[in-house]
């Protein structure tokens, strides 16, 4: 599994877990990493610019280091 | 609300207008009161020169009408022309209360020219035989006519008549003069306009030693030093701070000029002078002319605040009508478009743009739903040809 993957498993969770809006967390997080979560898969490639932007923007909606 | 939003921006506008347009207020209010009091000012110095002129004219005529009734009495023109000096001031002593009590201060009789000596002084019959050589003296023996004029001598600034005294066979046998002291009308201009006057006497016609020995006789402070180029004969205040000038009272326009406003306690006090003078065409005195404004400077101040409070109530109404507009026509909006637009990017294709209005936002609405469409079925696409993989 890629990096990225395991980054959109860590948010989903995290929304689980404090009973957020996941359209609009997932939106936010989108937005700010220029990355839609919906077309990141197992097989998704791991990119680091795109791994860094994604973990910012974690940090940034939801106040953790992923 | 963010200091880098439209609705901070907006504010900041708003309150800059509120600040500039208080600022305008208060400074046309400034404006309008100086202008205001310039204007009273101008006003004072003119109507009290009219008044002066007025009081004077009649003044004139009263003398003149005591003097055409005085050389009608056979007597005292007898025993004036006998030169019998006691004779009369027994005739004359019992008038001179009754013409002081209206205001006529001297009373002289001349011997005629070329001698022309004080030959009775009915305000001071001990004092006679000396010459005053004044302006009034030689034009009334050149013309043998009535002369008028304002004269600065020994017994004062005073506005005289003298006029010649003839015989039976028309030979002049002397003069009789009535005299009234200016100082004296400066009460009655102020119990008719309700200002405060100064007369000033100019020190270049004013003997320093005698204005010592005045000052004792009449038991009043001897006030010479008081300002440089001028003595102030009477006012009508107590108050020695209102009546201050700097100028010499020969510069002092015909017309008047409005010196300066002035606070003198909880008085706002306006200050103007107009000359005076005498016979001779010499600016030998001046009239200070102070008048109190403090009620219109009140109304100004009230009517002051009332402005104030009705534009900052105006323009903090105005702000909140704008800013409940904007927030109900444009931010609001907006937000709605950003949160839609957020949830569809975070997997929330059901979520709709509705166009609210026919207007500009209502037009980016419309796009963004547009957009929204394209967005959701590019996505739809995408996951099935992900599907066919």
């Amino acid at each position: 599994m890629s990096q990225l993957y395991d980054l959109k498993v860590f948010i989903e969770e995290r929304i689980k877990a404090k009973g957020l809006d996941a359209a609009d967390v997932k939106g936010h997080i989108g937005l700010k990493s220029g990355r839609l979560l919906a077309f990141i898969s197992p097989s998704t490639p791991d990119d680091p610019v795109a791994v860094a932007k994604l973990k910012q923007a974690i940090k940034d909606v939801l106040n953790v280091c992923a | 609300m963010k200091w880098n939003s439209i609705q901070s921006k907006v504010l900041a506008a708003l309150i800059t207008c509120l600040v500039v347009g208080v600022s305008g207020i208060l400074g046309l209010m400034q404006y309008s009161f100086a202008r205001n009091s310039q204007a009273l000012a101008l006003e004072s110095v003119t109507g009290s020169q009219k008044l002066f002129t007025i009081l004077e004219a009649r003044e004139i005529s009263k003398m003149t009408a005591v003097s055409d009734l005085l050389i009608m009495n056979s007597q005292i023109r007898d025993a004036f022309a006998a030169k019998d000096r006691s004779r009369l001031l027994e005739l004359t002593a019992p008038l001179y209360p009754q013409l002081k009590s209206e205001g006529i201060t001297n009373w002289m009789f001349h011997t005629p020219e070329p001698d022309m000596a004080v030959f009775l002084r009915l305000h001071n019959p001990s004092k006679f035989g000396d010459h005053l050589n004044r302006f009034l003296d030689k034009k009334a023996v050149q013309s043998h006519t009535i002369v008028t004029g304002n004269e600065l001598a020994r017994a004062g600034f005073a506005e005289r008549i003298l006029r010649p005294v003839s015989d039976s066979q028309g030979k002049v046998t002397g003069y009789v003069e009535f005299g009234e002291e200016l100082g004296q009308f400066i009460h009655t201009m102020k119990s008719q306009t309700g200002n405060d006057y100064g007369l000033l006497l100019s020190k270049k016609f004013v003997d320093r030693q005698f204005w010592a020995d005045s000052s004792a006789t009449w038991k009043r402070r001897d006030n010479w030093d008081d300002n440089a180029k001028f003595v102030v004969a009477d006012k009508t205040t107590a108050n020695d701070n209102i009546i201050r000038f700097t100028g010499d009272l020969a510069t002092v326009p015909d017309q008047g000029m409005v010196l300066e406003r002035f606070r003198d306690g909880d008085s706002i006090l306006v200050r103007g002078i107009f000359p005076i003078h005498d016979a001779a065409g010499n600016t030998a005195g001046a009239m200070f002319v102070v008048r109190d404004i403090s009620a219109v400077y009140v109304a100004m101040r009230q009517t002051e605040n009332i402005l104030v409070l009705v534009i900052v109530v105006s323009l903090l109404f105005g702000m909140t009508l704008v800013l409940l507009l904007l927030n109900q026509l444009v931010f609001k909006r907006l937000q709605h478009i950003i949160h839609v637009a957020t949830r569809v990017v975070g997997g929330d294709f059901e979520s709709e743009i509705k166009v609210s209005a026919d207007d500009e936002v209502g037009q980016l609405e419309e796009l963004f739903e547009q957009f929204r469409q394209v967005f959701v079925n590019i996505l739809s696409q995408f996951s099935e040809l992900q599907e066919k993989r």
